[in-house]
């Protein structure tokens, strides 16, 4: 839990603080999750805890098979915590069956993968158009209009993923992403494919996404440049989280 | 949207689409052109019979409808205890034969003189009615099919029949010899296959077949103007068999290929599939995207199927004039239904696989 202040002048013309309480958007409790290799149990996450308020960015580092892309594919929802808690604005994760996780990750969570992950068959336009019929509430034009603009994709939606480049096939995949206003903006390795120039392209895309529109973001990454660019580090080894400072 | 989703998909691997679609084509056309060919050879056949003019046909015990698979044949003295009846003007008998070689026809033994006081004699285009033992008549039909012409040597039977006629199609057969020849080459002295027998009055017939009937008590008696209803394929059992065989034979066709193409689309778009799971996609979602392209693709193998089985009766119809194809839009209908039940078999299994895929093991597929 966290404490936000605002000052506010009241009716008689006096400053004032006001308290209140933030409630974290993503509470992770003890979470473990075992994959079974045979009859091994592979531990990918051995009790980890972990929290995001509403609007922060957070950027989670590791090396290579420390479970950074298992955290985030339980956060998502994709895959089911084998013991703890995962709560994504107050929804235990852990206590439903798939097709609520589905369903809650229809509504609230938002995913941007290293290797972009658009549909071959749609152009720019149909992947991100189809975020939205997924989750329910029909083609909305206004809103794919101001997405669209801030990712600077107008002239690239008739386009098919095989004739983008791989910046703009991410920004469609963060406009895909980003459609539906999920609660939370899970991004792995987004930058992982790109060259300097576009990662910083799509680093800035997210910040300003962080920034103007108080979207949160959880986001994996190799890049020790790209946390600059979020409110909070948080590193992991071997499946657990090991420290969590303020990015530079 | 899902719609155009469902169409682009189908086009991305057009290779693929193209294949499917050929393949429940030709299940569609299979079931058409089977059926039709079945049908336009008994209504054909049931037509000239009807076309002969006689108002009762007798057959033997046991004899098919069908006629031209069986010969069945009778002692020929029945026509003359036929002939003696009351309100029976004409009697005819017939022999029939079906032959095999060097194309599939039925030879039609007849004694010309009784068979043109049945049914009023043959419109002659060219040549005259059949005198000596080796004259032969056929149809026009015939005549253009196999190129025969007034004068020619006809083989048949392994005998060689001199054509001497050339008459208007639509009486009887295509081809006519006379009754004793016949008789004589299928060692089938007196006999006959069935008896073509004319009232003094049409309105007579009732009459006619109950005493028949009565003389004759297990042979089948059928009056010819309703040989056209009778004459379908569920009242013929072995074609009837024959063609739910053939039935299932395309529809198991049609039904592996789906099947097969949208387990590979399956495989192929796994990670599409996990893109979809990630996004929100419900299981039923993913079942119906699929379920949907399955339809779209047989839609697509329907239509060509259709146009398909036009081509082929148009090309049967030049190359075997004598061949009738009948396509109805009743079997149409039929044959896209069953592709369509098909199609939508064939892809359940790999949609509900699709369905169930692990998301994070699909989005790690390559």
């Amino acid at each position: 839990m966290a404490i936000t202040v605002t000052i506010r002048t009241n009716s008689t013309g006096i400053t004032e603080p006001e308290f209140k309480t933030l409630e974290p958007i993503l509470k992770i409790e003890n979470v473990w999750k075992l994959y079974h290799a045979g009859k091994v149990e592979v531990p990918a996450l051995r009790g980890v805890n972990f929290e995001v308020l509403p609007g922060e960015s957070v950027a989670v580092m590791g090396p290579s098979g420390c479970g950074k892309s298992s955290l985030l594919y339980v956060i998502g929802g994709l895959a089911k915590a084998s013991r703890g808690k995962v709560l994504v604005d107050g929804n235990d994760l852990v206590a439903m069956n798939d097709a609520e996780r589905t369903k809650l990750r229809r509504h609230k969570i938002g995913f941007v993968f290293q290797r972009f992950n658009l549909l071959p068959a749609l152009s720019a336009k149909g992947n991100i158009a189809i975020a939205q019929y997924i989750h329910g509430d029909g083609f909305d034009p206004h809103r794919f209009d101001v997405v669209t603009k801030m990712l600077g994709l107008d002239g690239r939606l008739e386009h098919r993923p095989s004739e983008m480049s791989g910046g703009e096939q991410q920004r469609v995949a963060i406009a895909r992403a980003i459609i539906n206003e999920p609660k939370i903006l899970l991004a792995d390795e987004p930058t992982g494919n790109l060259d300097t120039k576009n990662s910083e392209i799509v680093l800035e895309m997210l910040r300003r996404l962080n920034k103007d529109l108080g979207q949160t973001i959880v986001m994996i990454t190799h890049n020790p440049e790209a946390t600059t660019y979020f409110d909070r580090v948080v590193h992991m080894r071997d499946g657990v989280i090991v420290d969590g400072v303020p990015a530079d | 949207m899902m719609g155009q989703f469902v169409f682009r998909n189908l086009f991305h691997r057009p290779v693929r689409t193209l294949i499917g679609v050929v393949a429940i084509a030709f299940e569609v056309m299979l079931v058409i052109v089977i059926v039709g060919l079945t049908s336009g050879m008994l209504q054909e056949t049931a037509k000239r019979i009807e076309g002969i003019g006689a108002d009762v046909m007798v057959q033997s015990p046991g004899a098919q409808m069908f006629m031209v698979m069986g010969s069945a044949p009778m002692p020929i003295k029945i026509g003359e205890k036929i002939r003696e009846l009351r309100y029976v003007q004409y009697v005819s008998p017939a022999l029939l034969q079906f032959n095999t070689s060097g194309g599939v026809e039925t030879i039609w033994g007849i004694d010309q003189v009784s068979f043109r006081d049945v049914s009023n004699g043959f419109v002659f285009y060219e040549g005259r009615d059949l005198q000596d033992p080796d004259d032969m008549l056929v149809d026009d039909w015939q005549a253009r099919a196999k190129h025969v012409k007034l004068g020619d040597t006809y083989s048949l039977l392994n005998h060689s029949w001199k054509v001497v006629g050339i008459v208007e199609h639509g009486k009887a057969g295509r081809i006519f010899v006379p009754i004793t020849s016949l008789q004589e080459l299928v060692g089938g002295r007196d006999k006959a296959t069935i008896f073509l027998v004319r009232c003094t009055r049409p309105e007579h017939t009732p009459d006619v077949i109950a005493e028949i009937k009565d003389l004759l008590p297990n042979y089948p008696v059928r009056p010819v103007k309703e040989f056209m209803t009778l004459m379908t394929s569920t009242n013929i059992p072995a074609l009837h068999t024959f063609i739910n065989s053939m039935i299932a034979l395309a529809v198991s066709i049609g039904l592996l290929v789906i099947f097969l193409s949208m387990y590979t689309t399956v495989l192929e778009r796994t990670r599409d599939i996990g893109v979809l799971k990630s996004l929100g996609a419900s299981k039923f979602l993913i079942i119906r995207a699929l379920l949907a392209e399955a339809t779209l693709l047989s839609l697509l193998g329907i239509l060509a199927g259709v146009c398909l089985s036009y081509v082929v009766r148009a090309g049967s119809q030049k190359l075997f004039p004598t061949l009738s194809i009948l396509i109805t839009p009743e079997w149409i209908i039929r044959a896209a239904l069953i592709a369509i039940i098909g199609a939508l078999v064939g892809a359940s299994y790999p949609a509900w696989q699709a369905s169930r895929k692990d998301a994070v093991e699909a989005l790690s597929y390559d």
